[in-house]
């Protein structure tokens, strides 16, 4: 493998250099495709800048290092089991779709029409984000539209370091607000067993059926833990295996790309407030454990709520954020009639993250 | 288990260069011949009293001189080199105590300064007392930049100096190995010192060597068939971290000189950069492309006295310069991590510079 890549190395530098010289010798070409070129070489090729000041060694990681262990830990966390749970046919065409039209369709006109470099890593994280937390069911045609938004809505705010609350979550918020029956509804129950070219290729055939938390808001009834950890229920396409996920969101943060306090506070706290809330009112909120497991809560934890730029800078508001993420979720989830709030607990408190950041520094410096 | 307590070590409130750019230097010492002109050895004694000496044996550099290859050159054994750190106290800095501050990974070292401390030699004083009275070890684990004087003051006396002050001002005297041996041999036994060691590194050279050469001696000559001609190459004096960026290579060093580093500039494209994750690459580039801050707290868990840098930032692009000293800008002792370890590849330190130099 090494020596396959050493081998292409010199041979794509070269093509590369040629074009890139062929592009900055034509002003036309250069004012169509100069910004592209730009963008898609900086995804393949480090940049050539050098140290300039004090200190003159830099270390290796960079940004897209620090996202590109992102996405290998939502591939490894969401896509390879839920091509495993709804087949391949159901999970690679709204990967293709969503990243075609959030970096391939919304960024590229960014970048031609406004001139700013803003093909990078990020859209590919957004874009990966967009089908995990839509039913297995749900038509292309929505996840293209909410890559698009939460692209468009992410170019707006200035893309990396610029964002105000995670771009993902927006897209699905504009999605929960403009077609609601669409994203609650296409649950399908996941293939489970060995095994088998049919099953991996396109799933079992479709039999909808609510996910834990409906069914828990509606009936009363606890699925077993074990198979919430598995993954062997309907839900979310991408939020459904909590142990693929927990095991990559753990690799994230030993690689210190996740925080690890916000996952640890995140989750601690709900179990905690879930606690709190069943031991006073008793049946009718639903069991800290079953909390924990169900729903979006793991991947909301591991993987939305520790995008860094949404969160606070300090921290000890990193503490206070993910307390009250989950004080939020545990709040929305038994004391209004929507079955699920991580996503509206993620949102509200990337917006509370401001006042946050600022009362902190306030404290910690006395001024 | 292990590997945990490794990431934690080199990313904790200081980095563990000597971890990450090992540096081999060939055994030998070369001596570098230059007839011109050389300085004459001077150390500034402070005015006031001094009452405690701190001596340096614990490098945090890889590309600083290491204590084996003073203590082999100068003096006969490390003993030989405590009497005459012994004879430099008396004759100069009376009364005073004195700190050997001691790399904790080396333990042979360490046997044998506690053998020399627990001495039963009586010193020949008025009352005679025991060499433990005056002389203290004090271990430290070596990370960059635990030997910044800042913070090697505040580790083992627990005074606080603020960067940039001198430790004179409190009666601290920061001594080096070669200084100790410098002032040994010219104060003392008033011979004619003329050369001093220097170790030159780096991706740029042929061969990492340790140099004997005469102050005075400009920096061309030092490298003249040492560095590779197949590569662009910048050079460095005092380290690549911490150091300052060699232009004119006309340049004499001085006594003050403690390394020279000579780094392969690399300003071209590599393929595929980011696949090769944990390595360090010795070079001058920047390893990525200039980004927003993203709020990743890699600076403020680097950070060696706790600031959080990015917060300078964000005031520096506001146009709120000012309001970076709120922040307890003051502390920061500019080792140069945050920029060194930034994933936006901000230049941090510069802000710092820039937002401290106003007044």
């Amino acid at each position: 493998m090494k020596n396959i890549v050493k081998k292409i190395e010199p041979i794509l530098n070269k093509t590369l250099n040629k074009a890139e010289s062929f592009i900055q010798s034509r002003p036309g070409v250069n004012f169509l495709f100069g910004a592209l070129f730009e963008a898609f070489d900086g995804l393949i090729r480090s940049s050539k800048d050098t140290a300039k000041t004090q200190p003159f060694i830099r270390n290796q990681m960079d940004a897209k290092q620090y996202m590109g262990g992102v996405i290998v830990a939502l591939l490894l966390g969401w896509v390879v089991p839920a091509i495993y749970f709804f087949g391949f046919m159901c999970v690679v065409p709204k990967i293709i779709v969503s990243l075609v039209v959030g970096v391939f369709i919304v960024d590229v006109l960014w970048v031609i029409l406004a001139r700013e470099e803003r093909i990078n890593e990020g859209g590919f994280v957004t874009c990966l984000f967009i089908p995990a937390f839509l039913p297995p069911q749900a038509p292309l045609w929505l996840i293209g539209v909410g890559a698009g938004v939460s692209i468009l809505f992410r170019n707006i705010l200035g893309g990396v370091g610029n964002n105000l609350v995670n771009p993902a979550l927006f897209g699905r918020l504009i999605l929960t607000i403009c077609f609601p029956t669409m994203v609650v509804s296409g649950w399908q129950e996941p293939f489970t067993g060995m095994p088998t070219f049919q099953s991996l290729k396109s799933g079992i055939d479709a039999v909808t059926h609510a996910t834990p938390l409906i069914a828990f808001k509606e009936t009363g009834e606890v699925t077993s833990y074990i198979s919430l950890l598995i993954g062997a229920n309907a839900g979310s396409l991408g939020e459904t295996c909590r142990i693929a996920l927990i095991a990559t969101g753990i690799w994230l943060c030993i690689k210190r790309i996740a925080n690890w306090r916000i996952p640890v506070a995140y989750l601690g706290s709900v179990f905690i407030f879930a606690a709190l809330f069943s031991l006073i009112l008793g049946e009718a909120v639903a069991p800290p454990m079953f909390q924990l497991l169900s729903g979006g809560l793991i991947f909301g934890a591991f993987f939305m709520a520790t995008d860094p730029i949404t969160t606070t800078y300090s921290q000890s508001g990193k503490w206070i954020f993910s307390i009250g993420c989950g004080l939020l979720t545990v709040v929305l989830r038994n004391f209004t009639p929507m079955p699920e709030g991580v996503m509206y607990a993620i949102l509200l408190m990337n917006l509370v993250g401001v006042p946050i950041q600022s009362i902190v520094l306030k404290i910690k410096y006395r001024t | 288990m292990a590997k945990k307590k490794k990431v934690k070590k080199i990313y904790k409130n200081g980095f563990n260069l000597l971890e990450a750019y090992p540096i081999e230097f060939s055994k030998k010492v070369e001596t570098v011949k230059y007839d011109g002109p050389a300085e004459t050895f001077d150390f500034p004694f402070p005015e006031r009293k001094v009452e405690h000496v701190i001596v340096n044996l614990c490098p945090t550099e890889p590309w600083a001189l290491s204590n084996s290859a003073v203590i082999n050159n100068d003096t006969q054994d490390f003993p030989d080199f405590l009497d005459k750190l012994d004879k430099v106290r008396t004759g100069h800095f009376p009364e005073s105590h004195c700190y050997v501050v001691i790399s904790a990974q080396e333990t042979e070292l360490i046997k044998e300064l506690n053998q020399y401390q627990s001495n039963t030699d009586k010193i020949p004083l008025d009352p005679p007392f025991a060499k433990g009275e005056y002389l203290h070890v004090h271990t430290l684990d070596p990370i960059y930049p635990n030997d910044a004087p800042a913070l090697i003051v505040k580790k083992t006396l627990g005074l606080d100096v603020a960067y940039g002050q001198n430790t004179a001002e409190i009666g601290v005297v920061i001594l080096e190995p070669q200084t100790v041996v410098g002032i040994f041999e010219h104060y003392i036994q008033k011979s004619e010192i003329s050369t001093r060691l220097i170790p030159i590194s780096g991706t740029g050279l042929r061969e990492n060597k340790i140099l004997k050469v005469k102050p005075g001696t400009p920096i061309q000559r030092i490298l003249d068939g040492n560095v590779r001609e197949d590569v662009k190459c910048r050079v460095f004096v005092d380290g690549p971290l911490n150091g300052a960026e060699v232009k004119d290579l006309t340049q004499k060093i001085d006594w003050s000189t403690r390394n020279i580093v000579v780094l392969e500039e690399k300003d071209y494209k590599i393929p595929f950069n980011y696949a090769r994750v944990d390595e360090l690459l010795f070079t001058t580039s920047l390893m990525g492309e200039l980004r927003r801050c993203i709020y990743c707290n890699y600076c403020d868990d680097i950070c060696p006295v706790g600031l959080e840098p990015a917060l300078y930032w964000y005031c520096y692009i506001r146009g709120e310069k000012q309001k970076a000293r709120l922040y307890a800008l003051e502390k920061c002792i500019e080792c140069g991590l945050c920029s060194f370890i930034c994933p936006s590849k901000l230049e941090l330190l510069q802000v710092i510079k820039e937002c401290k130099s106003l007044k």
